[in-house]
């Protein structure tokens, strides 16, 4: 290439618009008055054309069941999504709707527990006795049921959650009272939730009615 | 216990969203019918066999249509497309780097279609010519030939440079250098 004034880059990207409307159009003025870049333009397009052909020799195989099959495959996909779709919703909810769900089990559960830990003699564990339970720091979780049992739990991964049992309501859980308590709708329960390692709860321990 | 880490659930906290299940499959065969040729002469480039590319090609629509399922990004679909085939080829091979050189000496020159209608001397030529473009486009770095066979599948630079992830103006300095080799050898 003879003439300095335009880069080799700069004639390629030219050729593949992929310059900027300034840049393209002082390519253009050039190219007007410049043989030498005009001839290294037509080795570009050479050059280009050699690959261009060597790719479309490129042997393809294209059977006419191809694009049917292709077809079938992508209905099929689509009813499966639609199948999926209220798994999605429910997965998207679960953990809560688990958890409400665990909390109820623990109105129930844990004040009988209570009452069986009194009957047991001190320093025994009730934990190990009771497959359900998960021990942490002294305090006793109620397992989920999806919970993986073979993780392991964090001891400082637990957060208290206010449930009010109207959200519980909601959702069709209905909580019976439990001894002599009168259960009133407007009121919430006070909840400690372990976190395994997957950042899933593992179980609940319900703390105390407001 | 950190009573600060205090927590209430929605009052309302269990309605569901309904999903969008929107209808691809034209759009998608749409697709498929202008750019499975190309796919499968890129991955033809890459060293893939023509039964497998049609599987590649195939498992890149299906990925495609979960993407599309899924709300996925819709801005450039065939640079998409060419970014799943590529990693697609890439996993069907296990040597993938090394069964791509030479895989141009292994094109057919009968296939072309200026190989009619030449007299024997023309043909020889062609053929000869042939060959040694095959033989240079083989000796490109992989990069540098990726960047020219989606070039000359007329990908734009930037679905050039999301389909092989790199950056746009690394693509334009492969297509340039590249270009510059093939100039050296042939």
């Amino acid at each position: 290439m003879k003439c300095e004034r335009l880069s080799w880059d700069l004639l390629v990207k030219a050729g593949d618009k992929e310059l900027s409307a300034g840049e393209a159009q002082f390519v253009t003025d050039h190219l007007a008055q410049c043989a030498d870049c005009r001839r290294e333009c037509q080795e570009i397009e050479r050059f280009s054309g050699y690959v261009e052909s060597a790719v479309n020799r490129a042997a393809v195989a294209e059977q006419p069941a191809d694009r049917e099959q292709l077809a079938a495959r992508i209905g099929q996909q689509a009813r499966v999504k639609a199948i999926r779709a209220p798994e999605k919703v429910l997965r998207r909810f679960g953990w809560g709707m688990a958890l409400a769900a665990t909390l109820a089990l623990g109105l129930i559960v844990a004040p009988r527990q209570k009452a069986q830990l009194t009957d047991t003699t001190a320093g025994s564990k009730p934990a190990a006795a009771e497959s359900s339970a998960i021990e942490v720091d002294g305090e006793t979780f109620v397992a989920l049921p999806y919970s993986n049992p073979d993780l392991p739990s964090l001891a400082p991964r637990i957060v208290q959650m206010q449930v009010p049992l109207s959200s519980l309501a909601a959702i069709g859980i209905a909580l019976e009272p439990v001894a002599s308590q009168v259960l009133n709708q407007d009121r919430s329960v006070l909840a400690d939730v372990l976190l395994g390692a997957d950042g899933q709860p593992l179980g609940v321990h319900v703390v105390s009615w407001e | 216990m950190d009573q600060g880490n205090l927590l209430t659930l929605p009052a309302v906290p269990w309605k569901a969203e309904p999903v969008g299940n929107g209808d691809h499959s034209r759009l998608l065969l749409d697709l498929y019918d202008r750019e499975q040729a190309p796919l499968k002469r890129y991955l033809a480039m890459l060293g893939v066999d023509p039964e497998t590319a049609r599987d590649v090609v195939q498992d890149g629509f299906l990925k495609l249509h979960e993407h599309l399922l899924a709300g996925g990004e819709q801005g450039n679909l065939r640079a998409w497309l060419y970014r799943v085939v590529h990693n697609g080829a890439r996993n069907t091979q296990t040597s993938f780097g090394a069964r791509r050189t030479g895989s141009i000496d292994d094109l057919d020159p009968a296939a072309s279609p200026a190989a009619k209608d030449l007299s024997a001397e023309d043909e020889l030529l062609d053929k000869e010519r042939e060959r040694r473009v095959g033989h240079a486009i083989a000796q490109l770095s992989v990069t540098q030939r990726d960047c020219l066979v989606l070039r000359s599948q007329g990908l734009k630079y930037r679905e050039i440079a999301e389909a092989l992830q790199l950056s746009v103006s690394t693509v334009g300095d492969n297509i340039q250098r590249g270009l510059e080799r093939l100039k050296e050898l042939i």
